[in-house]
């Protein structure tokens, strides 16, 4: 109910050295799946309980915007809906969605013409040395292309054959961003930690 | 191994990626020589941990937000209609084939608010829509006191007023007595008179005062006072869809149950309207005909509007309206100026603070005096005395509608009537009646184009569907006598009690049912009839708004051949769209240009052409003209109605 729409801040879950596990997604029941491409639409809701809270957390680190993450979300929901009968389980369920989520968070991003402006400000200023937040730092500095498969695999947990589904690339590409990236946001927290 | 290959294999062993033996005995050997790669493999962990323990932003829960808008792709609606908010209603001025034009202009006035999609939910875990409005239609007879408190959070009332809070509070007792205050905390940052607002019925009696609109910041404060009020006057109307939305959700074919849940710690369903269906529950934003009212942000049409109904009373707790989606509404936004409204997060909220059945001490609704009142000549007698003054005996029942004998009052006018209000809780009937009815049309608010329907027990009425100016109404042509009711019970509660009354209604008289305009014999006749009539096939639309039918009739005799004008009608309640009409005669060719802003198209691929201050279309196919228009339809909707029309327009 919207009452709840606030939500509560909270910490993500505690992940241990070297447990990669720990952010998985898991994919949904397949009887659920089913029963949701055959129309049902209290077990397509089931889907939605299910993943909105990792769906709407990708579309706001890609967006970095409240309100556009709720669109997004919405949106990503709305055509996975309409294309579910397309879904052949070729990949899992939570590669296809977050996909799809993608997409609409591009969709987004290039109807508000916003893309251009996060660019700019990521090129255009380093990391800010008094930010709080360290990740949200080192991830500005970082371009989408890189940010984007550090985001699936660290933070959702993603394999790296499930981000190359998402982002529709290699397994080697992905393997070759996320060392570009690491190394980008490394760079980016040394930057910050000579400037204090 | 140099750095760069020893940083990409660290970087895919953090991830778990499997390396081969070869590569991981090289991997360790370059690590424990090489303190920058054992660096990079403590910041990935760093990283890593920053990213698992990062505080997560507040997730909010969009279930229902995502299940509406699914639901509402899954089964798209009837036509959705479109029209601004706040611009001025467009009187219907019919132009048809240039004579029949002639012939029927002014018989026809557009009363007209807009509706909008609507669909029943499709959901087995919410209420039924029925079980929904039948409780609250229930409730509304049962409830004898109520009074709330509710908080109003508006934002993009102006750019320089981004956010207003205001508070409401509400009080009734059954059956005509009901105060609405609404006190606005908003620090403005010029001065500008607040959107304090008071509203006082007391039976009889009605007064409201506020700023009244106007085009600065400082506007004059405005009373308006009633004296002898009708009962239940929609001159000066009681807002009790605060109370309990009857207006609101009477119709369970037209409203969209979204879910259960709990709100302020009650169990509480949640249901969907447009805006225009829901004005009723914001009676605030126009008060005295809109000369009392303050401002307000605008609302679009279709907007949506979700009320979360307490289950166990169906008062409503919380309602809130959410921005509509596509490029209609971003055209309009753009023309208030407002900013760009994210569909998710509503920019209106009414929110209960508390509610209580406790009824209300006699002193709140004190209304001031005032020499300037305006009498609306309702005189209350005895129902013993209506015959002495208005010479008959009036048909009065003890009941009617299983509703109570409330009030009798004679109104002053010209025609000696009757008219006698039963009541019970929040529901009403006015029964009018007189033996002297010398009108061309039924008596009452009740139009020559109202639809006949056949009473249980034998019998017609000519029943018409509410409108912003009238609740529905039913209009009963009897031997001697002439009758009409008035009430907000839904439609077949309102009939039920028609077919009731100690009267057998008959068709309409002749002197109703044809009537000359200009040179031209207008002829309301069945639609057999008229297809006996004419020399064409007459084809009904196969699609049509939500909730219309054929309401009635007629043939027009311009002296070269007959023509047929159809008339549709949202059966139940006329939120806008109003009258369809479709008008069909034998013709070759369009009559020439009727107004300077027409375009021609095709439709159907006949030529056609639209006009669009009429929201007409015009086409000719197989020797037959047709127009097709109703106020509140735009173009796309009327070629969809158009194309369902025979071959396709």
């Amino acid at each position: 109910m919207p009452e709840s729409r606030a939500g509560r801040p909270g910490l993500r879950l505690v992940a241990g050295r070297g447990d990669r596990q720990a952010g998985r997604v898991n994919d949904p029941d397949p009887r659920t799946l089913v029963r949701a491409r055959e129309g049902d639409l209290g077990a397509f809701e089931d889907l939605v309980r299910q993943f909105q809270g990792d769906v709407w957390r990708f579309a706001y680190h890609f967006t970095r915007d409240r309100a556009l993450a709720d669109d997004v979300t919405q949106e990503a929901f709305l055509r996975a809906f309409r294309f579910l009968r397309t879904f052949r389980g070729d990949s899992k369920f939570s590669s296809w969605l977050f996909r799809i989520t993608r997409n609409c968070a591009m969709d987004q991003i290039r109807a508000r013409n916003l893309y251009v402006e996060r660019v700019t400000q990521i090129a255009g200023s380093p990391a800010d040395p008094q930010a709080r937040v360290e990740l949200h730092a080192a991830l500005d500095a970082v371009t989408p292309e890189h940010r984007e498969p550090f985001l699936l695999v660290e933070v959702f947990g993603l394999s790296y054959q499930e981000a190359a589904d998402v982002l529709g690339v290699r397994v080697g590409t992905i393997k070759s961003r996320m060392h570009r990236a690491r190394r980008a946001m490394m760079d980016a927290l040394a930057l910050e930690e000579e400037a204090r | 191994m140099n750095h760069e290959q020893a940083e990409r294999l660290l970087s895919a062993r953090i991830d778990g990626e499997r390396l081969a033996t070869r590569q991981t005995v090289a991997l360790e050997h370059h690590l424990e020589a090489c303190a920058e790669c054992r660096a990079f493999e403590r910041g990935a962990y760093r990283l890593r941990e920053a990213a698992r323990f990062e505080v997560a932003p507040a997730v909010p829960d969009l279930v229902d937000e995502v299940m509406a808008a699914v639901r509402t792709d899954a089964k798209p609606s009837g036509l959705r209609v479109v029209r601004p908010a706040r611009l001025p209603r467009r009187r219907l001025l019919p132009r048809l084939a240039p004579v029949a034009a002639a012939l029927l202009i002014g018989v026809l006035i557009g009363s007209l608010v807009v509706g909008g999609p609507w669909q029943r939910s499709q959901t087995g875990s919410a209420l039924a829509a029925a079980e929904i409005a039948g409780g609250i239609s229930a409730a509304a007879a049962n409830l004898d006191a109520y009074q709330a408190t509710f908080s109003i959070h508006e934002l993009n009332m102006s750019t320089d007023v981004p956010e207003r809070d205001l508070t409401m509070r509400v009080w009734f007792h059954a059956p005509e007595r009901f105060r609405l205050d609404v006190v606005d905390h908003t620090d403005y940052p010029a001065r500008t008179t607040p959107t304090d607002l008071r509203l006082v019925v007391d039976g009889s009696r009605w007064f409201a005062s506020g700023p009244a609109p106007c085009p600065t910041a400082e506007c004059p404060q405005r009373e308006s006072v009633v004296r002898n009020r009708l009962p239940f006057s929609t001159d000066a109307p009681i807002p009790t869809d605060l109370v309990l939305p009857i207006s609101t959700l009477a119709d369970a074919d037209r409203l969209t149950v979204l879910g259960r849940g709990t709100v302020l710690g009650r169990p509480a369903v949640q249901v969907e309207v447009p805006f225009e269906r829901a004005r009723p529950l914001f009676p605030f934003l126009s008060i005295a005909g809109g000369s009392i009212g303050g401002d307000w942000r605008p609302f679009f049409p279709n907007d949506r509007v979700r009320i979360w109904l307490d289950e166990r009373n169906w008062f409503p707790l919380k309602w809130a309206v959410y921005p509509a989606t596509g490029v209609e509404r971003d055209a309009w936004a753009l023309r208030f100026g407002l900013p760009d409204e994210p569909s998710l997060r509503p920019v209106f909220t009414v929110t209960a603070l508390d509610v209580s059945t406790r009824p209300p001490s006699a002193g709140v609704f004190r209304i001031p005096a005032s020499a300037s009142a305006q009498d609306q000549g309702a005189r209350s007698v005895g129902l013993t005395d209506v015959a002495r003054d208005v010479g008959f005996e009036p048909v009065a029942p003890n009941t009617v509608g299983g509703l109570e004998r409330y009030r009798v009052v004679l109104p002053t006018d010209d025609t000696a009537r009757s008219l006698i209000a039963y009541a019970d809780g929040l529901a009403f009937v006015n029964l009018g009646e007189t033996r002297t009815w010398a009108g061309t049309a039924p008596f009452g608010p009740v139009g020559v184009q109202a639809e006949e329907v056949p009473l249980a027990g034998g019998g017609v009425a000519y029943y018409e569907p509410s409108t912003d100016e009238h609740s529905r109404r039913v209009s009963i042509h009897a031997a001697g006598t002439d009758l009409y009711l008035e009430s907000n019970l839904s439609r077949p509660a309102l009939l039920a009690a028609a077919a009731a009354l100690p009267v057998q209604g008959l068709p309409m008289p002749d002197a109703w049912r044809i009537r000359r305009v200009g040179g031209a014999t207008v002829e309301r006749v069945p639609l057999q009839a008229a297809r006996s009539s004419v020399p064409f096939p007459i084809e009904l639309p196969r699609t049509l708004p939500d909730g219309f039918g054929l309401a009635s009739v007629e043939l027009v005799d311009a002296g070269y051949g007959d023509g047929v004008t159809l008339y549709f009608r949202d059966l139940d309640a006329d939120a806008g769209i109003g009258t369809i009409r479709l008008h069909l005669e034998p013709a070759q060719a369009l009559p020439p240009a009727t107004s300077a802003s027409q375009s021609s198209m095709d439709v159907g691929g006949a030529h056609g052409r639209y006009t669009p201050d009429r929201s007409e279309l015009e086409w000719v196919r197989s020797g037959v003209y047709h127009s097709l228009d109703a106020p509140g339809l735009e173009l796309p909707e009327l070629v969809a109605i158009a194309a369902s029309i025979g071959s396709g327009g």
